[in-house]
């Protein structure tokens, strides 16, 4: 796997470069990623905020290799180019669990048929690698990982919570280790409380070098994980910088409209500081 | 889902009903008391210890004859659900992950399937193949597979484009293992409970051909046939219909029975009630110990 560069540093966990996509075709072709360029180092935390509509998804679904880019785009995965792959070849680079991804509805991304260890268990049993008995054990570590008691390991996802259901869809994604977490609206469906539990534990695994792209609308939730913003505006990448810096002092336009229309702008760094106050009231040590 | 199926009372009737067809399937021939080709000149003769479900127009024995008669009947159904089966269901699954070209021509022939008259198909069948059991079974399971192909493929199509699928899809899953996983379980009970339904369908179907003289020929005893021949003796015989007609009810109540337990164990609601009647049944066991009863004992009432 070409992790490391030819000048022998580290490959970035994602660099994308002139990204274009475009939907339909013939005179309803419209460009939807307009030159998108950025890149990710490993265990970064980077946050893509825009509308609805505005690409952010898209951009997800094209490192996913679930949309195909237009002709020039390069996505390379922990220095592997992953645009123009086979089938074949794409499947087996989804094998690697490299990049993993976490839906933004945790009870239709979970199958209501399988147990929720069998869907944590699902990237390995596919993988094909380890035993019976050593999946059994990785799905107990990931399950004691997200905070989640391994006991639930044999409940199906109707008998889980909401927020419960997200731990699983993490653990999921986190139990082949990959070097990219793709985070598209983790937290949008979700209640105060347990939103507040799963921006804990995501802020909670910048510690363990998985680079993080978190996709959302609510920049409240960005800057509660991510260190790093880029702003998405119809396809196009408009602004980039510290998540602090576009929250504080924002330049481009769009960028001061989204930041004067969230709601709980100041969620991201003083919701943090009161959430900790109120957290001490509740428990006080001693 | 097997376990749950045989966890409610319905599902467990319709086994006792089918291993009773089923028995009588395998060893009636075996436990005919007389030979149901032999004539004899007790003809339309009452029931009697001698003869207990009486004698037909010929003076054959109608009980050797619905014994004699139950494994082509109930195989010839088993055939057409079957044929149903693989030519309606597979493909449905197959049109969602095939190619368009395939999914387009499918879709074609189960619309012309459809659209054919049931009857006037059957007729040109057995002309253009000869008139046999085999050839009157394909021509229903033809017609019959249109059901397969919809309810395989309605069910496919939901899945298919669900975000588990795709969480799949994402960790490297082939087409053959998200079908095992994923859509088999999901499509599973539909397909079960048309084939349920198709099986007591089928029955009455190839009764009714056998009737309109299709398939199998007379002498060769089968429940459809012996039912078309008791109705021309009405006057003499009211009661005659009703021998080959409740062992033709008893199966399709059965499949009917099976198919919606079938249905009701099914996915989430499935496990839904039946942990509900567990929980039930828990409770009258321990207020049961505990010398209390969830219905009102007589002095009460």
């Amino acid at each position: 796997m070409p992790e490391i560069t030819e000048t022998g540093e580290r490959a970035p966990a994602l660099a994308v470069a002139g990204l274009n996509v475009d939907f339909g075709r013939g005179r309803s072709r419209k460009r939807v990623i307009d030159e998108v360029s950025f890149e990710i180092a490993p265990g970064e935390a980077v946050g893509v905020i825009g509308e609805t509509g505005s690409g952010k998804s898209t951009i997800a679904r094209s490192v996913l290799g679930l949309v195909r880019p237009a002709a020039g785009s390069s996505v390379r995965v922990a220095g592997r180019e992953v645009t123009g792959l086979s089938a074949r070849e794409l499947r087996a680079h989804r094998r690697t669990g490299l990049v993993q991804y976490v839906f933004q509805d945790p009870q239709r991304s979970l199958d209501q048929d399988l147990t929720v260890g069998h869907s944590v268990a699902e990237p390995l049993l596919l993988q094909g690698v380890l035993g019976r008995a050593e999946i059994r054990d990785a799905v107990r570590r990931e399950f004691e990982e997200v905070q989640l008691d391994p006991a639930l390991a044999g409940r199906f996802p109707a008998e889980l919570s909401g927020g419960q259901r997200q731990r699983v869809a993490i653990a999921r994604a986190l139990i082949t280790k990959p070097r990219l977490l793709i985070l598209d609206e983790p937290v949008s469906a979700l209640d105060s409380a347990n939103r507040v539990k799963i921006l804990e534990l995501l802020a909670r695994l910048r510690s363990s070098q998985v680079a993080l792209l978190f996709i959302s609308h609510d920049l409240g939730s960005v800057a509660g994980v991510t260190e790093r913003t880029l702003v998405l505006y119809r396809g196009q990448l408009v602004e980039s910088g510290a998540t602090a810096q576009i929250v504080n002092a924002p330049e481009h336009p769009y960028t001061r409209l989204l930041v004067g229309s969230a709601p709980t702008l100041s969620a991201g760094s003083i919701d943090r500081v009161r959430r900790n106050e109120l957290r001490d009231e509740l428990h006080p040590a001693g | 889902m097997i376990k749950t199926v045989l966890k409610l009372p319905s599902a467990r009737i319709a086994l006792v009903m089918l291993a009773f067809i089923a028995f009588i399937t395998v060893f009636g021939p075996l436990l005919a008391p007389y030979d149901p080709l032999e004539n004899t000149a007790q003809n339309l003769a009452a029931p009697s210890a001698a003869h207990w479900f009486g004698t037909d127009y010929l003076g054959r024995d109608v009980l050797s004859r619905i014994l004699a008669g139950a494994p082509l009947s109930v195989a010839s159904t088993v055939l057409v659900a079957g044929i149903a089966l693989v030519v309606g269901a597979i493909p449905g699954i197959l049109s969602v992950y095939a190619t368009a070209v395939f999914e387009w021509i499918s879709l074609r022939v189960v619309d012309t399937f459809i659209a054919l008259p049931f009857l006037v198909f059957a007729v040109a069948m057995t002309a253009l193949l000869g008139n046999g059991m085999v050839q009157a079974m394909i021509a229903v399971g033809l017609l019959v597979s249109p059901l397969f192909y919809r309810v395989a493929r309605s069910a496919t199509l939901s899945v298919a484009r669900s975000q588990y699928v795709e969480a799949a899809v994402l960790a490297g899953a082939t087409t053959g293992w998200i079908v095992r996983t994923h859509v088999w379980s999901k499509v599973l009970p539909p397909i079960a409970i048309s084939l349920a339904t198709t099986l007591g369908v089928g029955l009455v179907v190839i009764s009714s051909l056998q009737f309109l003289g299709i398939g199998v020929q007379p002498p060769t005893p089968t429940w459809g046939g012996i039912l078309a021949s008791d109705l021309g003796y009405l006057p003499q015989q009211p009661y005659a219909p009703l021998f080959p007609t409740a062992l033709i009810l008893v199966t399709v109540l059965a499949f009917n029975l099976l198919a919606d337990a079938i249905r009701d164990a099914a996915g989430e609601s499935g496990r839904s009630l039946v942990g509900a009647k567990a929980a039930k049944a828990n409770r009258a066991r321990r207020l049961a110990a505990s010398g209390y009863s969830l219905t009102p004992s007589k002095e009460h009432a």
